[in-house]
């Protein structure tokens, strides 16, 4: 408390004056309902695209637009009110200049917020134009000159005088020609430790050890920073801690879960089979062309051994993971939503193109037709997918699943069964069926003579009997003709028939067109030698063949940037899923094409490669430090004056402080909380035996946590955890109290507290000094010593609480501090 | 460590050492920050002038008949037992009474005798809704979300997106008891806004009626809400861990200027000690009067004592500022069988609490600016099902009905047809509803967006008309 007062002026200076850029979400939210609105009710029919009118050259409806201005000049300019003649004109500053004309002045308290959003940088998350299409390029023509239709061709890599030293790579030559065409220059580097810490959680998810630093230190003594730092990065690609990292977030990607979501959510017990093929996958490096490939059609592809079509037939599931309508109202609905949601799922994921939005009309802003889609939909509708889910009455759906081999000693979950016992379940199901027929038909002689037909045969009889059948059913599909285990896995396979689909008009399975569509991409994307769908196949091979074509204009620039944000924190494009029209274009053209082909031709689809390649960068190096100058100029950091700072993800704060305490662990566990439970109903899991109530109750790492859609465990809901019921290149990060209530209250956080306190205790083996307890504390959190205003901080709480627990609440608000969860 | 779990916040405001000051600059800190960088909660300014503050949505799940409760139908009354349409099904009459009620002479049947007697110039009840399809879980997800096909943000979501809360101890959308199933935590999810919007569930989550009466339990275990205690930790050492936790800190942007995750963070664990100890004292409904205790119905045993406590507690969120409350009535309104004894017991629980709830409101002056909604999902077939004594989903045409916050009272808008099948007269959409509910919170249901992968969202998709007949 003692430095209060100061912090305290400073909090309240920074209120005014400072500029909230980094915060995208508040101010996304402040502009919605504070600017938009007025924007479109009071400028909007004479400066918009979209009444077609330009008054003044001026557009009000970009971002570009504003800023461009019209005849008069910029009509916001970020952080400086006088020179916004928006402000001017909506203020009556000027009598000549009075907007809207012939109209009372805008309340004051309006006024008011576009004087703070402009003076807090104008931030305008509307999507932006490129100048010179103002109209959606919604027909081929222009769709096919739209920049991200276009392939990506290699530029010059730029060249100062003024950057002779600081570049150490193309990558951080096209970095700083952007920053010095606005007259910034890029921060210093990082201090070592802060790179470490960096990219130890950038790559592997994790904080790094107390020998890690010294590991650290002593390689940039012996070789310096450079080829220490290199070889760091070489040992964390290396770890199968990075596909951890890496594979969950093409998880978030692939919108992954374990059941099937919307209004009857039902668990799917084999989708961590999935899952841990996605980690392999990163770990092995499997090459991303590669990786399309077998999550599309690892059905149809080769296989040299039973181990290997295990692993491609599993890659499929990505297909059968989606969320899923098991109560549609009927099974024809069924089939078209889930070829719609892989569609949806597919082409955001790999194109950042929204394809699905042509389900009932033609696309509103991109030039995909209702023909391309229903082209996709023939290739869907002539596979099968199997997502395996019991019937039973709040299921009309149930599915199959894939066999795998038994012979590769995969994990199972369900005990293998005598020969006589799946005989048995067969003999109660037969006799189930009979004895229902009889009650039914005693009912209805009972109804016959006006007699109560309840005793014999009622409603709630009817339930349980779908109830005890779906349960038998559920059994059997477990094991094979001999009671052996079955080992199964979600996925796709060719369907019993290959045919195009109509086009549906609206969407509406009751009014299909009558001709079909041949089965084929959206035409927007041309390719010299674009693959040709073989009558008597699907098209799923031809489709990954498609999107992984050198010449496919999305597929590599789309996965670049994804692997970009990851580690510059924000997108070239910042809308990683959607890189049509209304997505925002790259901050950096060139150097997305430029990484693109990198990632193609230099590193052959090698992820790790191109992540290399980032993290080697001078850019990526940098420290994140303020710096005024640049942070008027560009709050949102877009050009990488500086590294962007980012809070951990729920993972990382899970994973850190189990690491922290000395409770990680590193083994895999087999399968998966859901996968150990079974088939059921997801409202039913806070009943099973083995579920945990916060669905954690592991010490294993956070990627292996329970991910049932709707019903997450605490940590993962609390800490921002992707929807996994749509495609999430970008996860937001929100502060709220809740998450406090989780370090202060939740049982996570007790249990760690106890570990790090009894560690802490283990590691000064009697030594009774306050000061080594926070020293050591320290070390473990922080990696470093605490300084003496830090100690002084810590001596004040340990006056007020010196009960036998005291050790444990200091190390569990070490735990709570935002330093620990925030990385530099 | 053994002093008492929860100390009052007075008490604890007395013992702390600095007193008032602290409390007066941690609090316009706590504003401050909140306003910039805790991705706000704070109160935003409506698009127009509102007439309701906040919502009380009491969810009747399952579909209530409106035959038999708000949609007097002569004409199926006299042809009880026709075939319906010249097929197998039978018109089947109301048992109930359908008598007119208040100076306005709104008909509410005998099913709702409290509601009826005190509040039928209260009731705005639209006769003619409709909603896409006779399906539970996506009738239902649909009245939550807009959606039945996609993930979206609920309506209570959207409120508060548009609003924000003023009172920044508390969830600004708080759903008491919900379904498990039906689409669950979708219903009241935030879907592609900011979690902050999301709804905070209180009360474990009603389980799907079946396996209650397989598992013989009404509601998942667990506390009421999470992590909302400690009891291995006493208040003092809390402080002093908060102290700590902030003097860290705030020692980190010392060096660390113009992180305001760092300064939001700070913030969110002040009003999280203070969490702490206002949402036990609101679930704590003891300190209510004998008197309101017994107007709600509390002590009557059963569903109903639950629900009225429910209702009981609506009011007290409401009051201490949460924006958007939803309370899923302890009983399913599907009765496809034994009609008349099924409706009895639904009506039961719920006429009492919900007409003491009305009376409650307006007696504190709150109704005025209070907007509560009753509906379900979908309505019901006039004709009969099964072994003829229930009824089917019927999403063409059905009632629900609103009353305070902007709307007239004893009014009714809309009408089916004779039978009471279809909406024919002024129908109104679930999107309809939702734009009439957001614009008397002040806000355009068309300038209420969220731009989310490039495109921007609104709860009415690219639909909706505010009924603005049913504006007082």
């Amino acid at each position: 408390m003692r430095s209060q007062p100061r912090t305290w002026i400073g909090l309240v200076f920074l209120q005014f004056t400072e500029i909230a850029g980094a915060d995208v979400q508040s101010d996304t939210a402040f502009f919605e309902s504070n600017i938009r609105p007025h924007l479109v009710e009071s400028c909007y029919k004479c400066h918009s695209v979209e009444a077609g009118k330009s008054k003044g050259g001026l557009l009000l409806d970009t971002k570009v637009g504003i800023r461009t201005g019209g005849d008069n000049g910029p009509a916001v300019v970020p952080g400086k009110i006088e020179e916004s003649l928006l402000f001017a004109a909506i203020s009556h500053a000027q009598p000549d200049l009075e907007m809207p004309p012939k109209k009372e002045r805008l309340p004051d308290k309006v006024l008011l917020d576009f004087r703070k959003w402009i003076e807090s940088g104008a931030p305008d998350p509307r999507t932006e134009s490129t100048g010179k299409i103002s109209t959606a390029p919604t027909d081929l023509e222009s769709g096919r000159k739209f920049w991200a239709f276009q392939k990506p061709v290699a530029h010059p890599t730029p060249n100062s005088s003024k950057n002779k030293t600081w570049a150490t790579s193309a990558l951080d030559h096209f970095v700083f020609a952007k920053l010095d065409e606005n007259g910034l220059v890029p921060s210093a580097d990082a201090e070592p430790t802060v790179l470490l810490r960096r990219i130890h959680f950038d790559l592997v998810g994790l904080p790094p050890s107390l020998q890690d630093k010294a590991d650290f230190l002593k390689a940039i003594e012996k070789m310096g920073l450079d080829s220490a730092f290199a070889e760091r990065v070489g040992l964390l690609l290396a770890s199968e801690r990075y596909g951890e990292r890496w594979g969950r977030h093409w998880l978030d990607v692939a919108r992954f879960a374990e059941s099937s979501g919307k209004e009857s959510n039902f668990t799917f017990p084999e989708a961590w089979r999935y899952r841990d093929y996605v980690i392999d996958a990163f770990n092995n490096d499997v090459p991303f062309d590669r990786f399309v490939i077998e999550q599309l059609a690892g059905d149809l592809l080769t296989a040299t051994n039973d181990a290997e079509r295990a692993r491609h037939l599993t890659a499929t599931g990505y297909l059968a993971i989606g969320p899923l309508s098991l109560n549609a109202m009927s099974r024809e609905q069924s089939l078209a939503d889930i070829a719609d949601e892989q569609i949806n799922a597919s082409t955001q994921a790999f194109m950042a193109t929204t394809v699905a939005c042509a389900r009932c009309h033609d696309h509103k802003f991109d030039a995909i037709s209702m023909e391309d889609y229903y082209a996709m939909v023939g290739i869907f509708r002539s596979s099968k997918t199997f997502f395996g889910t019991a019937v039973g009455p709040d299921n009309q759906l149930g599915g199959e699943l894939i066999q795998l081999s038994k012979t590769l000693g995969l994990p199972v979950f369900y005990q293998p069964m005598k020969p006589e016992a799946v005989t048995k379940l067969k003999q109660d199901k037969v006799e189930l069926i009979a004895k229902e027929k009889e009650a039914q038909a005693k009912a209805a002689q009972a109804v016959k003579e006006g007699k109560d037909p309840s005793e014999f045969f009622s409603l709630q009889m009817a339930i349980g009997n779908i109830w005890r059948k779906g349960a038998i059913d559920g059994k059997l599909a477990l094991v094979d003709e001999k009671g052996n285990s079955n080992v199964m896995c979600m996925g796709v396979t060719e369907g019993e028939e290959i045919k195009n689909s109509p086009i549906y008009e609206r969407g509406e399975l009751a009014t299909p067109r009558q001709s079909t569509v041949k089965r084929g991409f959206p035409k927007v994307v041309q390719l010299s030698n674009s693959p040709e769908i073989p009558e008597d196949e699907s098209g799923r091979l031809q489709y990954a063949d498609w999107l992984t074509h050198p010449d496919h204009p999305l597929t590599a620039r789309v996965m670049a940037n994804r692997v970009w944000k990851h580690l510059f924190r924000t997108g070239i494009v910042r809308t990683t899923d959607n890189f049509g029209f209304n997505g925002e274009r790259p901050s950096h053209p060139e150097l997305l094409d430029y990484l693109a082909l990198q990632l193609v031709n230099e590193h052959q689809w090698s992820v790790k490669k191109l992540i290399r390649e980032l993290v080697l960068s001078r850019t990526y190096r940098q420290a994140s430090d303020y710096e005024e100058k640049a942070f008027l100029k560009d709050p949102e950091n877009r050009l990488l004056w500086r590294m962007s700072k980012r809070r951990l993800d729920a993972e990382e704060i899970r994973d850190a402080m189990l690491f922290v305490a000395g409770d990680l662990d590193l083994e895999r566990p087999a399968g998966s909380l859901i996968g150990r439970t079974g088939n059921r109903n997801a409202a039913l899991l806070p009943f099973a035996k083995n579920i945990p109530a916060d669905l954690d109750g592991s010490t294993a790492r956070s990627v292996y946590l329970p991910v049932v859609r709707d019903r997450l465990p605490d940590v993962l809901e609390l800490f921002d955890f992707a929807e996994s019921s749509l495609v999430t290149g970008h996860r937001e990060t929100t502060n709220v109290p809740m998450q406090a209530l989780y370090f202060m209250n939740s049982r996570f956080v007790e249990e760690r507290a106890s570990s790090f306190a009894s560690r802490i205790r283990n590691e000064i083996k009697g030594t009774d000094s306050l000061e080594t307890e926070m020293e050591v504390a320290f070390r473990r959190c922080f990696n470093r010593l605490p300084d003496a205003e830090e100690k002084e901080i810590g001596l004040a709480f340990f006056k007020k609480t010196n009960g036998s627990d005291a050790l444990k609440r200091y190390g569990q608000a070490l735990l709570s501090t935002a330093m620990f969860r925030n990385l530099d | 460590m053994n002093g008492p779990i929860l100390s009052s916040r007075r008490a604890h405001l007395k013992s702390m050492s600095s007193g008032f000051s602290y409390l007066a600059f941690a609090g316009l800190a706590a504003e401050a920050a909140a306003k910039k960088s805790s991705k706000g909660l704070f109160v935003r300014q409506p698009h127009f002038p509102a007439r309701a503050k906040r919502v009380i949505f009491l969810c009747m799940k399952g579909g209530p008949s409106h035959v038999d409760t708000f949609d007097y139908k002569p004409e199926l009354q006299k042809r009880n037992g026709e075939p319906w349409r010249g097929g197998s099904a039978r018109l089947l009459a109301s048992a109930q009474e359908f008598k007119q009620h208040g100076e306005s002479g709104l008909r509410i049947s005998s099913l709702f005798p409290n509601l009826a007697k005190n509040h039928a110039d209260d009731l705005c009840v639209i006769n003619s809704m409709h909603t896409d399809l006779p399906s539970h879980p996506q009738a239902y997800t649909q009245l939550h979300t807009g959606s039945f096909q996609f993930v979206r943000p609920s309506l209570g979501a959207w409120s508060l997106y548009g609003l924000g809360s003023s009172n920044q101890n508390l969830p600004g959308f708080v759903t008491l008891s919900p379904p498990s199933d039906m689409g669950g935590a979708n219903n009241y999810g935030s879907a592609f806004l900011p979690a902050i919007y999301q709804g905070a569930k209180i009360g474990g989550g009603q389980l799907p009626a079946l396996f209650s009466a397989l598992t013989g339990k009404t509601e998942e275990p667990g506390p009421p809400m999470k992590n909302i205690d400690n009891p291995n930790v006493s208040r003092e050492t809390q402080r002093a861990q908060i102290d700590l936790i902030a003097g860290l800190d705030r020692r980190k942007l010392d060096s660390d200027h113009h992180n305001p995750e760092i300064e939001g963070a700070i913030q969110s664990f002040e009003l999280a000690y203070r969490m702490q100890d206002e949402i036990p004292d609101i679930l704590d409904l003891k300190s209510e009067p004998e008197s309101i205790r017994k107007l709600y119905g509390i002590g009557n045993g059963g569903e109903g004592d639950r629900f009225a406590k429910q209702c009981l507690l609506a009011r007290r969120l409401a009051e201490s500022g949460v924006r958007f409350v939803e309370v899923t009535a302890p009983t399913s309104w599907d009765h496809h069988s034994l009609l008349n004894d099924n409706l009895a017991k639904s009506s039961a629980i719920t006429d009492q609490p919900i007409a003491a709830l009305l009376t409650d409101l307006k007696k504190r002056g709150m109704l005025n600016d209070t907007l509560v909604v009753w509906s379900g999902e979908f309505g019901r077939t006039p004709y009969a099902q099964g072994l003829g004594d229930g009824r089917d989903h019927n999403n063409k045409g059905y009632s629900m009905w609103m009353a305070g916050g902007g709307v007239k009272g004893g009014y009714n808008h809309g009408a089916t047809d004779d039978f009471g099948y279809k909406a024919i007269e002024k129908p109104v959409h679930i999107h309809d509803l939702h734009a009439t509910i957001l614009h008397l919170l002040g806000l355009d249901h068309e300038k209420l967006t969220y731009n989310y992968a490039g495109r921007d969202f609104r709860l009415t998709d690219v639909y909706g008309n505010v009924v603005r007949d049913v504006l007082a």
